[in-house]
């Protein structure tokens, strides 16, 4: 049955991501690229998090030489995790065209930058739509919303609690306290409209070289500098960019927050929160939705019509399920809307909907023929988008499906009627009168 | 062939040599002899119409040709698969995307049914044809008939002389062959059978006077009207034939019965047609026969009751009444039906007959159409040949011996030949006048020669008392003026007619050979070592669309490859060879000449997956859509006032070298025809990128595609087929 | 003045009219009475198409053709019936029938087509 939805699910939605496959959610594979071995051990609690979770964890050096993300065509693994900020090469035949092939065939990413981001990264994360600062020594700094530390610092320990206002991406229990960030900010791509700032600096925020003396205005400054961003890409592949990898780190984890000027100081800060909640969403564990089933048909009737005719009403209902992490459970909203679609909607509904899954209306065909689409373009923040897109004619009447008799033309009836009569008359009385 | 042609305009002098040198067992009356020598001649005639139209299949192969043809052959099949009343109701959802077509509803469907009508009788027969064979032979077949309709025609108009020698120059003639030769399935083929047919019979009819005549004509007129537009040359030529005769006193009551009947029953007949439907009463074309339909009821009533008064003074005083409330209802109708719309003005084809260059100013997508261009006289030296100088000597004939219908063969010479001179194509309506009036030219010539000559030789043989008796008593008023010279003198212009005639039947073979009787869709030319080289790209295209895409795939090309995509590639098309929505074919003439970014919001806003191009740079082909390109401008131009003609243009000038505007060098059109163009050598001796059809260098060499990529190049490069991408993954 | 000189005018006029049409044979007579009727009919309809509008316009329009088609096709009749036309010497009055009979068939069968 699984298999047998899975099938639909890949014929309706061919752009739905391929990695995450339904069949064997618990079994996830994800390659871990780092710098150095020691990143296994400091980042551990992060990874236990996931591998808690049922994910197949394996940690390589990013120039180890054996290193490949393919195999005769088949990808070898669902995700991909990047914490290896200094690499200016990956080793095997990984490059960063490989990487953004590895998302665009519908796979995830989760990149930990830092402030001496190789050339590497930077050009992965540019071709996400994130532009990290581009002195690499540059780090955001904060005179205002740093961390409270022991020891007064340069600032650059940044405690940030302006989230992206989510549920889906944060999960719906609130992040107290704040996140501790530490690294280079980035900033979003004006002409990206995919991506998303998930944590943002504070206004008086600002990226520069800590070390050297302040020349110039800053390039990025306030609250347009973007900490933690993520990507969902139009094939539904998530993508997380964090400037900072030291976020990710245990030392980050468990660290006591309090932020300048906030008289409430956080045994614990927000990180380990935040990125599992991120990374739930990251690996599609939450806010991921698919669309099965649509039908739609006359009403009175169950077939599929290949063709419709104008003014025919019709039903059409379609099923939308969210992946909880271990089933699919119905999805329920009031604003899925369809849309009767060539060149311009004709017809725009909302759906509604019987807390199953499942989705329906009924409507007429308007009054013009052509080729027309079911549409169901459905994008939510967090989300996975929904594009559905069914093509289905529509014929004007045929010949004989106008109305036959018209009383307003029963004088012309009459009239050809009588002409015929008169004729049968005339030719009697002529042919006699000869 | 040339033999066979030459040789049957002479039916008289031969009949004799070779009836004289039969047996005198087989001797015949002189009756029966003339009979049999002219179903012979005939039957000859009749199966050369045919053979000689199968240049195309011999030289190539049994297929459909040119663009239009191929819709026809897919609305045939259709039609036999799915009956006529699916096809009557079609409603076509794979071109036009996403619009639609109404087939049944948008299609002369005579030449379909014809078709279907021939397959099925066929296969009633057991003759186990594939409808292919039968679209491409339904042309031919169809020539054949009407050079019998020919020959009724001139018999009908002089007499059976001119109808055999008129039979004869129509089957070979270039006018008529260039639509109607094997595999140029499309409605002219059938339609000018359906033309002469329709004259014969109303000339018949009024000659007669007789209503099952005039049915017959109008159901000549409705097979007209069901294959082809050009009907309205007939619902016009009629009506002002009618005038004519009452202006010049012609009036009669055969006239009367043979119009009316036709009119009534052909109009009814013809709203039959859904294409037509009501267009005889509410489009502007259309008035005039109903005007003279009127007018000669006035007519009638008047001369009636000049009849019954037999009064002249009275019929005055009557016609003072009668004529002026007649006059002003006729004015006030016309005046309300006009103003309301309810009489719809004439359509831009129709004011472009009439003002040849109004479609040139104000309707570019029908300038567009080569064959709706005027006509140069080089073109009707080519289809006429010597008709063109035995025309007007046919004129003189007839108007030296004017009978109704003779006036009616001048009306129709004299109204098509103007026609054919302001559009190409229309030299075809043109072509049957000028057979009929250049038979009568040639068969009255050749009697009034072969009575001098054998005026002579009658005084030798006497007594034989074979020759006919008919010309004897005007022949010996020959005999008795004649000049010392002239038998000789008529010899010499015989032989002088008969060289010409030959000459015309070989100048026809050839043309049919060399010009007529290729498909375009497989083009030929001659290699290096003048052997004949085939290029087959564009049904190598077809086919690998048919192969290779997903079956709703949408197909943007210029329209004039939509019949073919639709028919051979079995793919959905944005707009298609039945110009119906100028919009929608301007929507694609701007994706061409735009930017490629533009032009891909354009592509996905029509769900675009494939770009179809023809580009002739490669083997020196010249019509293809770079040099259509101007057409898309003006076109897209024409409702999207942001494409500009002169920004493509350098000084008035038309280039795609170096020096060209540079937007055309980066329009989609641009990009797609030269995409990797610049790598490669076409000619020996000249530089990479070098353009045969155009014979330059092109100036943008270096094109990178972003937002579509090639997906598959023919052979020679004629059709080059690319993938619009799917937006960008991460952006 | 001149409207009672028209007027009187026009009544010797119809009486002449009527007293010369008085003489035709009276088969011509019926299919005068027959074209009458057709063309009564006729008007009536587009009296009533002026009145209520056009929308049904095939069915007007079969019904006024029909009786336009009965009364041309009954004049054409008339013509070649009447032994006054020397034109028609060569057409038996049974052929003309036979005519007129064939064209009215089709005329009838054609209207019933385009009626609904």
């Amino acid at each position: 049955m699984a298999k047998l939805i899975f099938v639909v699910l890949l014929t309706l939605i061919p752009i739905l991501c391929t990695s995450f496959s339904p069949e064997k959610p618990s079994d996830r594979r994800i390659l871990v690229l780092l710098d150095d071995f020691a990143v296994k051990s400091s980042h551990s609690l992060f990874f236990k998090s996931l591998q808690s979770r049922g994910f197949d964890l394996e940690f390589k050096l990013a120039d180890d030489p054996k290193i490949a993300l393919q195999r005769y065509g088949q990808y070898l693994y669902d995700a991909l995790v990047l914490f290896c900020p200094t690499i200016e090469r990956f080793g095997g035949s990984i490059d960063a065209a490989a990487v953004l092939d590895f998302v665009d065939s519908g796979h995830d990413l989760i990149v930990g930058a830092d402030n001496n981001a190789s050339d590497l990264i930077r050009e992965i994360a540019t071709e996400c739509g994130v532009d990290f600062d581009e002195d690499s020594a540059a780090m955001v700094v904060d005179h205002s919303g740093y961390a409270v530390s022991s020891t007064e610092g340069d600032h650059t320990l940044i405690a940030s609690d302006d989230f992206i206002k989510s549920d889906v991406i944060l999960g719906s229990k609130k992040i107290e306290a704040p996140v501790l960030f530490q690294g280079i900010g980035h900033s979003l791509n004006p002409s990206n409209s995919l991506v998303l700032k998930v944590l943002s600096a504070s206004p008086t925020a600002f990226s520069a070289n800590p070390k050297s003396k302040l020349t110039s205005p800053p390039s990025l400054i306030g609250s347009s500098i973007s900490l933690v961003s993520v990507i969902q890409a139009r094939n539904n592949a998530r993508i997380l960019i964090s400037g900072s990898l030291s976020m990710f780190s245990n030392r980050f984890f468990r660290s006591d927050v309090q932020k300048a000027g906030s008289p409430t100081k956080h045994d614990k800060s927000g990180n380990e929160q935040f990125f599992t909640e991120l990374s739930k969403w990251v690996l599609h564990e939450r806010g991921h939705l698919k669309a099965v089933n649509v039908q739609h048909h006359k009403v009175g009737e169950t077939n599929e019509p290949s063709i419709y005719r104008i003014n025919d009403d019709l039903e059409y209902s379609v099923e939308i399920y969210e992946w909880s992490g271990t089933t699919w459970e119905p999805y329920v909203a009031d604003d899925v809307q369809i849309q009767f679609y060539m060149m311009s909607p004709y017809v725009l509904k909302t759906l509604s909907n019987d807390s199953k899954g499942r989705y329906f209306t009924s409507f007429k065909v308007p009054d013009v023929y052509g080729v027309f689409q079911f549409k169901i373009e459905y994008e939510r923040l967090g989300y996975t988008s929904l594009s559905l897109s069914k093509q289905i004619p529509v014929r004007p009447f045929r010949h004989n499906e106008y109305e036959r008799f018209i009383p307003a033309a029963y004088p012309y009836y009459g009239a050809a009627f009588s002409m015929m009569a008169g004729f049968f008359v005339f030719s009697a009385v002529h042919l006699y009168n000869k | 062939m040339a033999v066979l042609t030459s040789s049957s305009p002479s039916p008289p002098s031969m009949a004799q040599d070779l009836l004289n040198s039969l047996p005198k067992t087989l001797k015949l009356k002189t009756k029966q002899q003339e009979l049999l020598i002219r179903v012979t001649t005939l039957g000859l005639i009749y199966i050369l119409a045919f053979i000689t139209r199968l240049f195309s299949v011999l030289r190539y192969e049994s297929m459909i040709h040119e663009f239009d043809p191929y819709f026809n052959y897919r609305t045939t099949l259709y039609l036999t698969e799915n009956g006529f009343s699916e096809f009557w109701n079609w409603f076509d959802s794979e071109s036009w995307y996403p619009l639609g077509r109404i087939i049944g509803g948008t299609l002369y469907p005579g030449l379909m049914l014809t078709a279907a009508a021939l397959y099925k009788i066929l296969h009633f027969l057991r003759f186990a044809v594939h409808i292919r064979e039968v679209c491409v032979l339904t042309a031919p077949f169809f020539a054949s008939n009407t050079t019998i309709v020919a020959y009724f025609f001139g018999k009908e108009i002089w007499d059976s002389g001119a109808g055999i020698v008129a039979a004869a120059l129509i089957a070979i003639c270039p006018g008529y062959i260039s639509r109607s030769v094997a595999g140029s399935y499309d409605n002219e083929g059938v339609a000018i059978f359906a033309l002469v047919l329709t004259f014969y019979l109303f000339v018949k009819a009024v000659n007669t006077g007789s209503l099952s005549w005039s049915l017959a004509s109008a159901f000549g007129y409705f097979y007209m009207v069901s294959a082809w537009g050009g009907y309205v040359f007939i619902i016009n030529l009629v009506p002002l034939y009618v005038l004519v005769l009452l202006v010049t006193g012609r009036y009669s009551l055969r006239l009367y019965v043979a119009y009316n009947c036709m009119y009534v029953l052909g109009m009814l007949l013809a709203m039959q047609i859904r294409f037509v439907g009501f267009q005889h009463v509410q489009s502007g074309e259309h008035m005039a026969s109903m005007g003279v339909f009127f007018l000669l009821q006035v007519f009638f009533f008047l001369d009636w009751v000049r009849h019954l008064l037999g009064d002249a003074k009275k019929f005055q005083a009557f016609l003072r009444i009668t004529v002026t409330a007649a006059v002003s209802v006729g004015a006030i109708a016309l005046g309300v039906g006009m103003a309301s719309g309810y009489i719809s003005p004439w359509t831009g084809r129709f004011y472009s007959l009439l003002d040849p260059t109004y479609a040139k100013d104000h309707i570019p997508i029908i300038a567009s159409v080569s064959e709706h261009q005027p006509t140069a006289w080089s073109s009707f030296m080519f289809d006429f040949h010597i008709l063109l100088f035995l025309f007007p000597a046919g004129l003189y004939f007839c108007f030296k011996r004017l009978s109704d219908a003779t006036i009616f063969i001048v009306m129709y010479g004299l109204t098509s030949m103007y026609f054919a001179g302001v559009m190409v194509r229309l030299i075809l309506v043109a072509t049957p006048a000028v057979c009929l009036i250049s038979a009568i030219a040639v068969s009255a010539t050749v009697k009034n020669l072969t009575r001098v000559v054998r005026a002579k030789s009658q005084t030798i043989q006497s007594g034989s008392g074979k020759g006919s008796s008919a010309s004897k008593g005007s022949s010996k008023g020959v005999v008795d003026n004649s000049q010392p010279f002239q038998k000789n003198g008529a010899i010499v212009l015989l032989l002088g007619a008969f060289y010409m005639l030959s000459r015309y039947a070989i100048h026809c073979t050839w043309v049919t050979s060399e010009a007529y009787s290729s498909p375009s869709i497989v083009l030929a030319a001659r290699g290096a070592h003048g052997q004949r080289v085939i290029f087959d790209d564009y049904r190598e295209a077809y086919f690998w669309l048919r192969q290779n895409t997903p079956p709703d795939a949408k197909v943007m090309s210029w329209w004039d490859y939509g019949y073919q995509i639709t028919a051979m590639g079995n793919r959905t098309v944005i707009v298609d060879n039945n110009t119906w929505n100028n919009t929608h074919i301007a929507t694609v003439g701007r994706a061409m000449s735009s930017y490629e970014d533009e032009a891909y919001d354009i592509m996905r806003s029509l769900d675009v997956d494939y770009v179809l191009v023809v580009f002739g740079g490669v083997t020196g082909y010249s019509s293809d859509d770079i040099n259509k390109f101007l057409w898309m401008v003006r076109i897209g131009g024409g409702v999207f006032p942001v494409i500009k003609e002169p920004d493509y243009l350098v000084n008035g000038e038309y280039r795609v070298d170096k020096g060209a505007a540079p937007k055309m060098l980066n329009c989609l059109m641009y990009k797609l025809s030269y995409y990797r163009f610049g790598e490669l050598t076409t000619e020996y001796g000249k530089p990479p990128g070098f353009d045969r059809a155009r014979g330059v260098e092109i100036g943008n060499k270096d094109i990178k595609l972003e937002y579509l990529e090639e997906a598959f190049t023919t052979q020679n490069w004629i059709v080059r087929i690319y993938k619009v991408k799917p937006p960008k993954n991460r952006w | 003045m001149t409207v009672s000189s028209t007027s009187k005018d026009a009544r010797d006029l119809f009486g002449a009219l009527w007293s010369a049409y008085s003489a035709t044979p009276t088969n011509l007579k019926i299919i005068d009475q027959y074209v009458a009727f057709a063309v009564f009919t006729a008007v009536i309809q587009v009296v009533y198409m002026a009145l209520v509008g056009t929308f049904p316009f095939n069915s007007f329009l079969s019904g006024v053709l029909s009786c336009v088609g009965t009364a041309v096709l009954a004049v054409c009749l008339r013509i070649q019936v009447n032994k006054e036309n020397k034109e028609f010497k060569d057409i038996a009055p049974e052929r003309a029938f036979a005519d007129f009979v064939l064209c009215n068939v089709v005329l009838h069968l054609v209207i019933i087509n385009f009626l609904g």
